[in-house]
């Protein structure tokens, strides 16, 4: 028999001065194979169409339909209604600008983050469009793809207690990306040059460590291993110029 | 985009201070580990024997090690604090943020750093004060340990102390294998598990050194 699920929705419109934060609870019926996505679509289109949430892909992959599911960021259209106890809380997800209701905006913290971290790849050769593109070994070109699926839905933002107290702390999609661009060959950027954007308390050495984003990364992105490696990648650029030589380390990421 | 028209910015002075502290706070923290593994080793040697213990005492007082590694402990001790506090919220906004976060997410690991932080202000007062006691009344022996802790306050203050300590040393090691990426995160788990199984070894060993301590006859 079908489950009846309660959804306890955060509502709230800054583009209204009347508008009060609360919660609002919704009844919907549970129907086979049904995610957050469809759930969202038909309360809106059966219940309430002033309901705000962003959505696009709905296969994961636009990273759009980011929210606090019963506490825990993740994706509304990969989150299957099976999966969850018949009362949901869906929230905003924290850090990011609120839009309303469920929708933020993550686009303006994320040119922020591309901006500080220079999330491009430097490099002082004219593009020649005409000339064949540079080849890649392919092991190379994987590894660098591994880092490149970020969708930047924030959800490793929103669970990073460093990124909910401290807002400079670039958080873990920031140096994600910084870690790609240091894989990728064509980034002619210096260690030196890494070091002054990623080897700061607001970068990796800020990191405590909690993990949350390696937990809640809905596309299973390898984050701790990048940020272990990132940091001893930075604390070795750091004192191989004093260590004797035996001690010494470059670390490969 | 911008432009600035007036050149004002100052060339961007690149520190290192971040990564020193970082290994600072590692290289404190792991030798504080090691020490409290190998402090809980030598105590709980009671439990073969006072005179097993007073032996032991009796060699790190004859080769002066507890009047110089004493007090190199305890600055070692309170560097570590100061170097982890910096990460650590004392603004009460921020700790109601990481509390709520940890509530909310029902996540281990989160947890697992709260319980670090408040074991770490809880340390700092007790540890400090058992340091003065014991450094302030060499030679260690086993009678005077004993004598001590059948006082019943001390008894109570280190059945608080002990189970801080190890929860304090067992989540730190942890945190620095993953997070300097030692253990990568396939052994995560694993790992956890095992550095659990650790604790708790390590809590039951305490606990049996203070029992013996309790009832050991003083002369």
């Amino acid at each position: 028999m079908a489950r009846m699920l309660k959804f306890n929705i955060f509502r709230y419109n800054p583009q209204d001065p009347t508008s009060v934060p609360h919660m609002q609870s919704f009844t919907i019926d549970e129907t086979e194979s049904m995610t957050l996505f469809i759930v969202l679509n038909r309360l809106r289109e059966e219940q309430d169409p002033s309901l705000q949430f962003d959505f696009c892909c709905r296969a994961g992959i636009c990273g759009a339909c980011g929210m606090v599911v019963n506490g825990r960021p993740g994706l509304a259209c990969h989150t299957k209604t099976k999966d969850l106890p018949e009362e949901v809380t869906l929230m905003p997800l924290p850090v990011f600008k609120l839009v309303g209701d469920l929708s933020v905006d993550t686009g303006t913290w994320f040119r922020g983050m591309y901006q500080r971290v220079k999330s491009w790849c430097e490099t002082k050769k004219v593009f020649d469009p005409s000339a064949p593109e540079e080849r890649m070994d392919n092991a190379l070109a994987e590894k660098i793809y591994e880092l490149d699926r970020c969708i930047e839905c924030g959800c490793c933002v929103a669970a990073c207690g460093t990124a909910l107290m401290r807002e400079d702390f670039l958080g873990a999609t920031a140096l994600n990306r910084v870690a790609r661009f240091m894989l990728d060959p064509r980034d002619e950027r210096t260690e030196q040059e890494y070091f002054d954007i990623v080897g700061t308390d607001e970068g990796i050495f800020g990191c405590m460590g909690l993990l949350a984003c390696e937990d809640v990364c809905p596309k299973y992105l390898p984050l701790q291993d990048v940020l272990g490696r990132l940091r001893q990648r930075m604390a070795f650029a750091a004192v191989n110029n004093i260590l004797p030589s035996f001690l010494r380390k470059e670390v490969k990421l | 985009m911008s432009i600035p028209s007036i050149a004002t910015h100052k060339p961007v002075v690149s520190c290192k201070c971040a990564a020193y502290l970082d290994w600072l706070q590692m290289l404190s923290g792991a030798c504080l580990i090691l020490f409290m593994w190998a402090h809980l080793c030598l105590v709980s040697s009671v439990i073969i024997g006072p005179g097993v213990m007073n032996a032991i005492a009796e060699f790190f007082e004859v080769t002066k090690m507890v009047h110089f590694g004493g007090p190199v402990i305890f600055m070692v001790f309170l560097l570590h604090f100061v170097l982890a506090a910096r990460k650590i919220p004392f603004a009460s906004k921020q700790q109601g943020v990481m509390l709520a976060n940890a509530k909310r997410m029902h996540h281990t690991d989160t947890w697992l750093w709260v319980v670090q932080a408040v074991t770490a202000m809880i340390i700092l007062i007790m540890g400090a004060a058992h340091m003065w006691v014991v450094l302030s009344d060499l030679p260690i022996t086993a009678q005077k340990s004993a004598a001590r802790i059948q006082n019943g306050l001390w008894m109570l203050f280190y059945l608080v102390l002990l189970p801080m300590v190890e929860l304090h040393v067992g989540i730190g090691f942890y945190r620095i294998m993953i997070k300097w990426g030692i253990i990568d995160s396939k052994g995560r788990f694993g790992f956890k598990k095992k550095e659990n199984m650790l604790t708790a070894i390590m809590i039951g060993i305490g606990v049996i050194t203070l029992l013996r301590f309790w009832f050991l006859a003083i002369k």
